[in-house]
């Protein structure tokens, strides 16, 4: 019985390798394959593993494993994979009352939608000049806008912080002159909106400046002849024009800002949602408030991560093509 | 005729103004004006913050403008003697003490670096593998594709819960199977600096080497086909074909995409601070932010030498790729 099937199993198994040896293309096909799966299982098994724990209910989560031992063929073994104990999805609605999570939500909205808006706006003025415009100093400019998106934001963050906190007046660095004395921008939007601009503009900068260097000059004439003033015929023209361009920075923009975890942690001294904190302050607040609430962490961060994942779902064509044109003309 | 003159007069005077002499600049002219919010702005956030670090890392501690006392380049000194290293947390020095392990993962500067090689080196492969896959022609492509970008999309807070979650101690399930391999502390595994580092190093490569395969991807797919065919004319294997035609031609964007990313891994703050935490795995970052609100002076030189550093990797960047790197 056990010689039978012992042929039963090789049977297969030699005919594939024999055939595999006549036809290596059947090799690296089986190959892909596996690497596809291998793959498509450690991107996504993290948001399994939330999964897991957000519908387990909450009493259960410290009790026993979250690997089941199972019974294999009357030998005792470790499920490789966690599986929920119990189920329970109150979680998600539990969410939003231990926490405000929405209004934090809400605040990452604001705070993405604003800083895309003056991105947008700022790097198309850039984007026209650097890609339509020949003039005496373009690539040090250039230059000098790349080596800003070089810099970590540690470098930027402790006169940041000084001048945001609105104490001491403004002096120019290396003097005791002093400019004027700033309003306190610590736990509002500004504190966190300019650095995000500062920091995220040059990669719109370098997308818009190869997307509007694409637009046939005939068009801006045409565009001139009709009566357009130079700015108009950019936001009346060459931006329609090149709406493609201006969705992907417009999509990696906002991607880059929810993402963000650097100021939005230090310039929201405190993580309430009233003070302006993000999904960061948010998600952070299970950890300090409710220790133990491991299910809403869980539930709170599938509840975060839904946006970007419908962006990347809806917009996935203009975030590959932004990314590699933009990071690769870098 | 009349309308026109009609609607133009409605404007104001000041517009109108604004407008014509607006048309009526050079190229070189226009080009700096439309510049000039780009220029406060970068001058504002980027500029002014950069200068005046250095100026707060060459003065003594003391916070108010009225006692600053002047100390050159003391605090770097003292930053590479050791002098500072009590004013970091945790027990953490910015060069290692000795050249054991445990003295390297207690350095700001060799955790940081240590970081940023081993997990660009581990994305740059998984990026390659991913960006093979990505440049073949198969059903369901674009589903495969979301769903390998999708980490790259996580915000660093969730993408921290999750490995949080994973190797915490009470819930975290895939803490017991690694420690009984011997990768991890079995106990009060996030707090232990080498189990920390290494998780929070996969956690990196989990999330990153996304962006990799695309860069690799954009280089994969500018090769010509037409090489392929000759190359399968020629009776070569796949194995040669990469070896011989895809290898040598996305080497340059794979150079790109390894500086690019390393300099961005020279930043890593937000992870360690959700994972676990700064006083556990002390990054550059770490130490600046743990030290801005009580030792400015201290806090700045570190922040200088992080921008330093990653300023030489960019200029090596530069010289290397020359006027293509613009």
């Amino acid at each position: 019985m056990a010689t039978a099937t012992d042929n039963d199993n090789e049977g297969p198994l030699t005919r594939w390798v024999q055939s595999a040896i006549q036809n290596p293309e059947k090799v690296y096909r089986a190959l892909f394959y596996v690497a596809m799966v291998f793959f498509l299982v450690t991107t996504l098994f993290p948001f399994y593993w939330l999964l897991v724990l957000a519908v387990t209910p909450s009493g259960r989560l410290l009790s026993g494993s979250f690997l089941p031992t199972i019974d294999l063929f009357g030998v005792s073994a470790t499920f490789p994979l966690p599986v929920p104990k119990g189920f329970n999805p109150a979680a998600f609605v539990s969410v939003f009352e231990q926490v405000p999570f929405h209004l934090y939500m809400l605040n990452s909205f604001a705070l993405a939608v604003t800083t895309t808006v003056i991105v947008i706006v700022v790097a198309s003025l850039a984007g026209y000049v650097f890609g339509r415009l020949r003039f005496p100093g373009r690539a040090v400019l250039m230059l000098g806008i790349l080596a800003v998106s070089y810099f970590p934001p540690a470098a930027f963050v402790i006169p940041l912080f000084q001048v945001f906190a609105g104490n001491a007046p403004i002096t120019i660095p290396f003097t005791d002159f002093p400019l004027f004395t700033p309003p306190r921008l610590l736990n509002t939007p500004g504190s966190m909106v300019l650095p995000f601009s500062a920091l995220f503009m040059p990669l719109s900068i370098f997308i818009l400046t190869t997307f509007y260097g694409q637009i046939p000059d005939g068009l801006e004439d045409a565009a001139r002849v009709e009566g357009t003033t130079r700015l108009g015929a950019l936001f009346r023209v060459i931006m329609p024009l090149s709406a493609p361009g201006v969705a992907t920075a417009a999509v990696l923009t906002f991607i880059a800002v929810y993402n963000e975890y650097f100021f939005s942690s230090i310039m929201a001294t405190s993580t309430e949602a009233a003070k302006w904190s993000p999904i960061v302050g948010g998600i952070l607040s299970y950890q300090t408030q409710y220790t133990t609430q491991y299910n809403l962490m869980a539930a709170a961060s599938i509840v975060g991560v839904l946006p970007v994942v419908i962006l990347v779902i809806v917009a996935q064509e203009r975030i590959v093509s932004g990314l590699t044109s933009g990071a690769l003309k870098e | 005729m009349s309308a026109e003159t009609g609607r133009e007069s409605r404007r104001s005077g000041v517009l109108v103004d604004a407008m014509r002499w607006m048309e009526n600049l050079s190229d070189t002219q226009y080009a700096y004006l439309l510049l000039i919010p780009v220029f406060v702005l970068l001058g504002v956030v980027a500029l002014y913050p950069l200068l005046r670090t250095f100026e707060l890392s060459l003065y003594a501690t003391s916070l108010d403008l009225t006692s600053r006392g002047f100390v050159g380049i003391d605090n770097y000194v003292q930053l590479f003697t050791g002098g500072k290293n009590r004013f970091l947390p945790g027990g953490t020095t910015f060069l290692p003490q000795n050249l054991s392990l445990d003295a390297m993962l207690n350095s700001a500067l060799v955790v940081t670096i240590i970081f940023a090689v081993v997990s660009v080196a581990f994305e740059t492969l998984i990026g390659l593998g991913q960006a093979l896959i990505l440049d073949q022609d198969f059903y369901g492509r674009r589903w495969i594709r979301a769903a390998i970008i999708i980490p790259w999309a996580v915000p660093i807070v969730i993408q921290g819960m999750i490995f949080f979650l994973m190797f915490n101690s009470n819930v975290g399930f895939a803490t017991p199977p690694l420690a009984d391999l011997g990768l991890l502390a079995p106990t009060n595994t996030l707090n232990d600096t080498a189990s920390a580092t290494f998780i929070i190093i996969v956690a990196d490569i989990w999330k990153t080497s996304a962006f990799m395969a695309l860069l690799i991807l954009a280089g994969l797919q500018s090769i010509d086909r037409g090489l392929y065919d000759v190359a399968k004319v020629a009776g070569a294997s796949k194995w040669q074909q990469f070896k011989l035609i895809t290898f040598p031609l996305i080497l340059p964007t794979i150079g790109v995409a390894v500086l690019f990313r390393s300099v961005q891994a020279m930043r890593i703050y937000g992870i360690i601070d959700t994972v676990s935490s700064c006083t556990v795995v002390p990054s550059l970052s770490c130490m600046v932010v743990a030290t801005f609100n009580t030792r400015v002076g201290t806090s700045a030189a570190i922040a200088f030498v992080t921008a330093a550093i990653i300023g030489a990797a960019v200029m090596g960047l530069i010289v290397w790729q020359g006027e293509d790197a613009i």
